[in-house]
């Protein structure tokens, strides 16, 4: 028998006693990477959001409808069919103050080939476009031209792929970086070609509030206001001159939007450190507890001839390991629950989820383990210290 | 290696303020001789095992000194004081603590695997002695069976055989005998006795009377004072070959 | 002959595995229900993973109520095989929905594959552990 065996003879002659203490920091573990995880992806999908939102202000048709439909489809994928006179978008360029105006196109699909729900298509005009543009050219150098699209991250087809909409083919040319928002499963194409899909749709039987034989329909506006100008000021300019449509600053919906993440992400935060604190403390009087049971094994081995020292790197490594074991297993757990139901969260929350890069879970990771060996070490080192002041003749009398 | 205690004691506190003292050992000096068993006796209370966990380095005195071979043994730092007690000294507690989830062997083995560079026995000599120990005591066959098995005269035994296996110098037993019969008291004591031939000095704090006629120097604590009784300071060789 | 005391354990929580996935591949776990009422391949999908569960459920129990080692031993592998055949079954051997937000993405896959890879690892220990000797 070697003193360097004794901690690991210990844990496993001693399985109840092991599996409660890793199982302990386990919890332990699992609420701290899993909250920081949590977190973190909604900080980062706000980020893409904004990113993404790249214009002040936003015009979408005036009926109260299509402001709901507009922010669900943005942050949740659920289609929109919401169109304005393309007269907007001339009388939004006339507005003092404004630097560019985009106009997008919506058309939900009834069904595509690869996907039996509806998907949304987005027409941009590339030449003007400053918002779904440069998140394009990320990912694919091509230009858009007649009848090919570019598809988000969520759909089923990659480039090269056909795509049937309205019995029209198109030609994917490319697939969009992640944006853990409802864009992520569009469909993009040229006004051309969206015209095109619009009058498919039609011989379809789809009819919308306007009829396309008005060439300039739009969904939405996106206005970048030129530098000095009050983004106030020009908003409601916009919002007077326009016919049925609303401007929406792109802030509110930003702040919107972060405010419920906040809120969530302040909820997870607080979950996480009460379920951390918790199991300090429950850590703490399990250590004290079992020190305390094991006073006289501790006394026993002082009194064979055990330095302090020693002793006290005996009953570290029994810890370190059980720590490790159950951080190992806490970030295991935390990790088949949180990173095959990436899109389930999204979906539920309702907000941007944009799980960050591996480099960073792994350095999360990391962090986990180290803080939980550290606390555990701390605990067992506090209730070992409280008993190895004392001199063992004295824990083995009893007294 | 001579072992001496010189005027050393031990007091606690009663209550409150210094009047309360309550002396366990009055200034005492004890000297532990090679080849003998030492066998210290007194009423419970009267202060025989707190006598004798300072003279094996594991309560340090209020006054007076241990000294080791001229060394003051809680002089030492604690690194120091535990190696010293773990190469020269074995120990037999009173309670018969054992490691319960080690087997018997792996309990009889511990105090030589504590330290990688303990000098003396090897862990394969100790071994070997271990198992002669337990041939010796009739426990044999028990080498491989976990501690937490073993009935109150067995956990002696193996105490015992731990506190040898190791070749030390000076063995200290608490009570090694109480709530054991005729037969595993006489086995014990005479383990004890045997292993003064290679020049161990024994020391054994009992209120067991069987004890003495294993002694060669019979001490009585009364009240935390020592006093020699010469008239029982004679070998017993014949209870040796009783056995 | 000490480990094989154990050998039933890994059958019973292959046995209670397979049941939350035969019963969660017709409920909350199942596939995405088309509002038109056609099947897509995912509810195919799903039909084949239930009768895939109902099979590891039905060895499982076998393999916790039969005694001798060697027969259990080899209903453990051919668990183990019908593990990687459920793991494969959502997207590779039968596709799913394009969306990655469809239901049968969301829920059903991920769930499916932590249940069998579950039970893959349970297989594996129950045929180490009912090994002979």
């Amino acid at each position: 028998m070697n003193i360097r065996k004794l901690p690991f003879t210990n844990l496993l002659r001693k399985p109840g006693r092991t599996i409660a203490l890793v199982l302990l920091t386990a919890l332990l573990a699992l609420s701290v990477f899993g909250g920081s995880v949590v977190v973190m992806s909604m900080q980062r999908g706000l980020k893409s959001l904004e990113s993404r939102l790249g214009a002040d202000i936003i015009v979408v048709p005036s009926s109260a409808q299509s402001k709901v439909s507009f922010k669900n489809m943005l942050l949740q994928g659920t289609t929109g069919a919401f169109y304005m006179s393309g007269e907007n978008l001339t009388r939004t360029l006339e507005v003092e103050g404004v630097e560019k105006a985009a106009p997008q196109l919506f058309l939900a699909s009834l069904k595509a080939d690869c996907c039996s729900i509806k998907i949304q298509v987005i027409g941009i005009d590339p030449e003007t476009d400053f918002i779904i543009q440069p998140w394009i050219e990320e990912s694919c150098r091509q230009e858009l031209g007649d009848m090919d699209v570019v598809v988000g991250c969520d759909v089923g087809v990659g480039a090269g792929d056909t795509l049937k909409i309205y019995e029209q083919y198109c030609h994917v040319t490319g697939k969009l970086a992640p944006t853990g928002t409802g864009l992520d499963s569009a469909v993009y194409c040229n006004m051309d070609t969206m015209n095109k899909l619009l009058k498919a749709a039609e011989a379809k039987g789809i009819t919308h509030d306007i009829t396309s034989e008005d060439e300039g329909l739009v969904s939405a506006i996106y206005v970048k206001v030129r530098e000095g100008y009050d983004i106030g000021k020009v908003n409601s300019a916009i919002q007077g001159h326009t016919r049925k449509a609303s401007a929406v600053r792109t802030k509110s919906m930003i702040t919107d939007v972060s405010g419920s993440l906040s809120g969530i992400s302040r909820t997870v935060t607080w979950l996480t450190a009460a379920i951390w604190i918790l199991s300090l403390v429950i850590l703490l009087i399990a250590f004290a507890m079992i020190v305390n049971e094991r006073k006289k094994e501790f006394a026993l081995l002082r009194l064979l001839g055990t330095s302090r020292r020693l002793l006290g790197s005996v009953i570290r490594i029994e810890t370190a390991v059980c720590s490790l074991a159950g951080g190992i297993a806490g970030v295991m757990i935390a990790s088949v629950f949180l990173f095959p139901f990436t899109k389930l969260i999204e979906s539920s929350l309702g907000l941007p989820y944009l799980t960050p890069p591996l480099p960073r879970i792994l350095l999360t990771a990391l962090a986990t383990l180290a803080g939980t060996v550290i606390m555990g070490s701390l605990a067992s080192a506090w209730a070992a210290g409280r008993l190895s002041r004392v001199d063992p003749g004295i824990v083995l009398r009893g007294n | 290696m001579l072992l001496e205690a010189s005027s050393v004691e031990k007091w606690y506190l009663r209550g409150k303020g210094f009047s309360n003292r309550f002396f366990a050992v009055n200034s005492t000096d004890l000297i532990l001789e090679s080849g003998k068993v030492t066998v210290l006796t007194g009423r419970s209370g009267s202060g025989k095992t707190t006598l004798m966990n300072m003279m094996a380095g594991l309560l340090t005195p209020d006054g007076g000194k241990v000294l080791l071979d001229g060394k003051d043994l809680y002089a030492m730092d604690d690194n120091t004081l535990s190696r010293l007690r773990n190469r020269h000294f074995g120990m037999i507690p009173q309670g018969a603590e054992i490691l319960p989830d080690l087997t018997v062997m792996e309990n009889i083995l511990l105090p030589i695997g504590i330290y990688r560079d303990r000098y003396g026995r090897s862990a394969s000599e100790a071994e070997e002695c271990a198992r002669e120990l337990l041939e010796q005591m009739e426990i044999g066959d028990l080498s491989d069976v976990p501690a937490k098995e073993l009935s109150g005269g067995e956990r002696r035994r193996v105490c015992a055989a731990r506190a040898l296996a190791g070749a030390p110098e000076f063995v200290f037993a608490d009570e090694p005998t109480s709530d054991l019969d005729d037969d595993n008291t006489k086995i014990i004591l005479s383990v004890l006795r045997q292993a003064t031939a290679s020049g161990c000095a024994v020391m054994i704090v009992t209120h067991d009377p069987e004890a003495l006629g294993y002694a060669d120097i019979h001490y009585r604590m009364d009240g935390g004072s020592l006093s020699v009784l010469p008239e029982d300071n004679k070998p017993k060789e014949e209870k040796i070959h009783a056995i | 002959m000490k480990k094989q005391k154990y050998s039933a354990v890994p059958a019973a929580v292959i046995l209670i595995l397979a049941l939350v996935a035969a019963i969660g591949s017709r409920t909350f776990l199942g596939p995405c229900v088309h509002e038109d009422g056609t099947f897509g391949a995912c509810h195919w999908a799903g039909q084949a993973l239930f009768g895939i569960a109902l099979v590891m459920a039905a060895e499982g129990l076998i393999a916790a109520l039969w005694k001798n080692a060697a027969v259990r031993a080899g209903l453990y592998i051919s668990m183990l095989l019908t593990a990687i055949l459920g793991i494969l079954i959502p997207g590779t051997l039968i596709s799913l929905c394009g969306m990655a937000s469809m239901r049968c993405r969301t829920v059903m896959r991920p769930s499916m594959m932590i249940l069998f890879s579950l039970m893959f690892v349970a297989a594996g220990t129950g045929a180490l552990l009912s090994r002979e000797g």
